[in-house]
């Protein structure tokens, strides 16, 4: 764990809450806030580790802009068809691995549940989050989120992002 | 084991031929065994890997041909080979690792080797031990070497069959096909990762959705929004031989159809206020890869492989069955060996038309299931594939035609003999 210098613009329970509230929006809504988290232009992709490992580029989800977050979002709601679903995400304590200039960067495990509307519940995916963490405007964002999922073969689809 | 002798008379194949598919064939326990000995180890050609998977002798990737695994190597000739992945001793899975390289193929359980050649080369005691025991005399290694598949390679692609009957590889496919294979992977590939879906329904129900052109713009309501790919552009559907295979294609910019998809019933006329608002245009950014200005093309070679081409997202997939009711969809993205860093980036940012989370493809993963759940109490009925007559023959410049689902059916019917 990297000490985390007292002046950091951005402290550890600063990043913390930030990702709790990420994944609160994603639980319980709305997906419309989902961009809000991100700095402009950013980094947010879902990947798996086995990809990760063998260091090939493909991403499930990319979106290097608020813009595209918001697409993505759109295409949720109003394009995509899925059967009905919603998520719980549970969080690992946080690492730091990084506190360098105005960024923190951290790792945390996650656990994602799905429930289908109609019943079926999984654990449909774990992995880790790696992210980096600034301030704007007296908030702290993600610059940069990474998903890497520790599975390479996903039930049916992702839909809503992680 | 499930008596299968009686398969035809048990599926009772509608008068109508291929213009229906009896929902049987995707649940039952017996079709999907006498599937494996038919159309997995029959006189069909199934897509193994990819050249650029094996860069160094003794390099292998693992694959499944319908259940049976199979390894895929490059062996010392620099040649591809491809043996079933199973000792000769026991049975034991030989390799399990799903990619690796290794100098010779050996089996964990009892130390049989073999070589690259898949010839058995050593035995553990096989001369018994301090003169008790071993092999008797008469134990010949060059008897058990490891089961073969004739392997064919064409643009770093691998393909491979079990049966002696298999047409050669061009004849098989057909010659349009076959020109759009070398379109499409004549310049070295470059693999950008790979991924897969387990899918809750039979891999029939997958493969039928991949050459089904009616769909495309409308299940995937992103596709007519957006304008990627409406029925009314130009383009059309190419039959591979005997109407199995398929290849459907699109030229994005000659779409005349905002008349067609702005009028509701048309789910596309409800999003229309969605379709004005993309608010990022990096994504619709794409160069003309092949110089003819078809921006997209869907080929498929039966029974389960598919190369994709969404504008500059370049794809194989693979459906694997598993269950009667469940199938595992793999896919492998790939560029080229030449394309620059604004093209990789953009090849990448366009993947996002594929895979789970495909803007485009999400729904294919989930179709099938609600199939597979609305069959499930009326086994002895039918689907009814009209559109576009009762044949398997394309329709000259128009994808408003179901052939190329009743063509894959054609295949079926043949090699199952039903």
């Amino acid at each position: 764990m990297v000490q985390v210098a007292a002046d950091h613009p951005v402290t550890a329970s600063q990043a913390r809450a930030l990702l709790s509230d990420y994944v609160a929006i994603l639980d319980d809504g709305p997906l419309a806030d989902w961009p809000s988290f991100f700095t402009d232009p950013c980094l947010y992709r879902i990947t798996t580790r086995e990809n990760q490992e063998r260091q090939f580029p493909l991403s499930i989800m990319l979106c290097d802009s608020r813009a595209m977050l918001y697409d993505r979002v759109e295409a949720t709601e109003k394009a995509n068809i899925f059967e009905p679903h919603t998520y719980r995400h549970v969080l690992s304590d946080s690492r730091i691995v990084a506190a360098d200039g105005a960024t923190l960067k951290l790792r945390t495990s996650f656990l994602c549940a799905r429930t289908m509307v109609e019943g079926d519940f999984s654990l449909f995916v774990s992995g880790v989050y790696i992210d980096e963490v600034v301030q704007e405007s007296g908030r702290c964002l993600f610059r940069s989120k990474t998903v890497v999922l520790d599975q390479s073969r996903i039930d049916t689809l992702i839909a809503i992002p992680l | 084991m499930s008596d299968v002798t009686d398969l035809a008379s048990r599926i009772a194949w509608p008068a109508e031929g291929v213009a229906r598919v009896p929902y049987v064939v995707y649940s039952d326990p017996g079709v999907h065994e006498w599937e494996q000995t038919h159309i997995f180890r029959g006189p069909a050609w199934h897509f193994l890997g990819l050249e650029a998977q094996l860069p160094e002798v003794g390099s292998y990737t693992l694959v499944d041909v319908g259940t049976t695994p199979v390894i895929v190597l490059r062996d010392e000739a620099g040649e591809v080979a491809a043996f079933v992945n199973r000792c000769a001793h026991k049975g034991t899975q030989l390799l399990f690792v799903p990619q690796g390289k290794v100098k010779q193929v050996m089996c964990v359980y009892h130390n049989w080797c073999y070589d690259l050649g898949g010839r058995l080369t050593s035995v553990a005691f096989e001369k018994g031990v301090q003169g008790k025991g071993g092999m008797s005399p008469d134990f010949r290694k060059d008897q058990h070497g490891l089961a073969r598949l004739r392997v064919h390679r064409i643009c770093g692609l691998i393909f491979g069959t079990f049966s002696d009957a298999t047409p050669d590889f061009d004849s098989y496919v057909g010659a349009e096909l076959v020109a759009n294979i070398r379109r499409v992977c004549s310049r070295p590939m470059k693999i950008l990762g790979q991924y897969s879906q387990l899918l809750h329904s039979n891999w029939k129900l997958y493969i039928e959705n991949v050459q089904d052109p009616y769909h495309a713009s409308i299940l995937h309501a992103f596709n007519g929004v957006m304008k990627l790919d409406r029925l009314t552009m130009e383009g059309g559907v190419v039959k591979g031989t005997k109407g199995w295979h398929h290849m459907a294609y699109s030229k994005m910019s000659t779409d005349r159809g905002d008349e067609v998809y702005g009028k509701g019933p048309m789910r596309s006329a409800e999003l229309s206020t969605y379709g004005h608002g993309l608010r990022d245009h990096s994504l619709s950014e794409f160069w003309d890869d092949f110089g003819d200005n078809v921006s997209l093309t869907v080929q498929t070679i039966f029974p389960t492989f598919v190369l994709q081409q969404l504008r500059n997202s370049l794809a194989i997939r693979l459906v694997v069955p598993k269950t009667p009711r469940t199938c595992q969809l793999h896919w492998i993205a790939f560029g080229y060996d030449d394309d620059d860093e604004r093209k990789s980036a953009l090849r990448l940012k366009q993947a996002n038309y594929m895979g789970p989370a495909g803007l485009i493809s999400m729904e294919d993963g989930m179709i099938g299931g609600l199939v597979q759940r609305g069959i499930e109490g009326d086994k002895e009925k039918s689907s009814v594939l009209e559109l576009g007559g009762r044949g398997v023959e394309p329709i000259e410049g128009s994808r408003a035609s179901e052939a190329s689902v009743r063509g894959f059916w054609a295949g079926y019917r043949e090699l199952m003999g039903v």
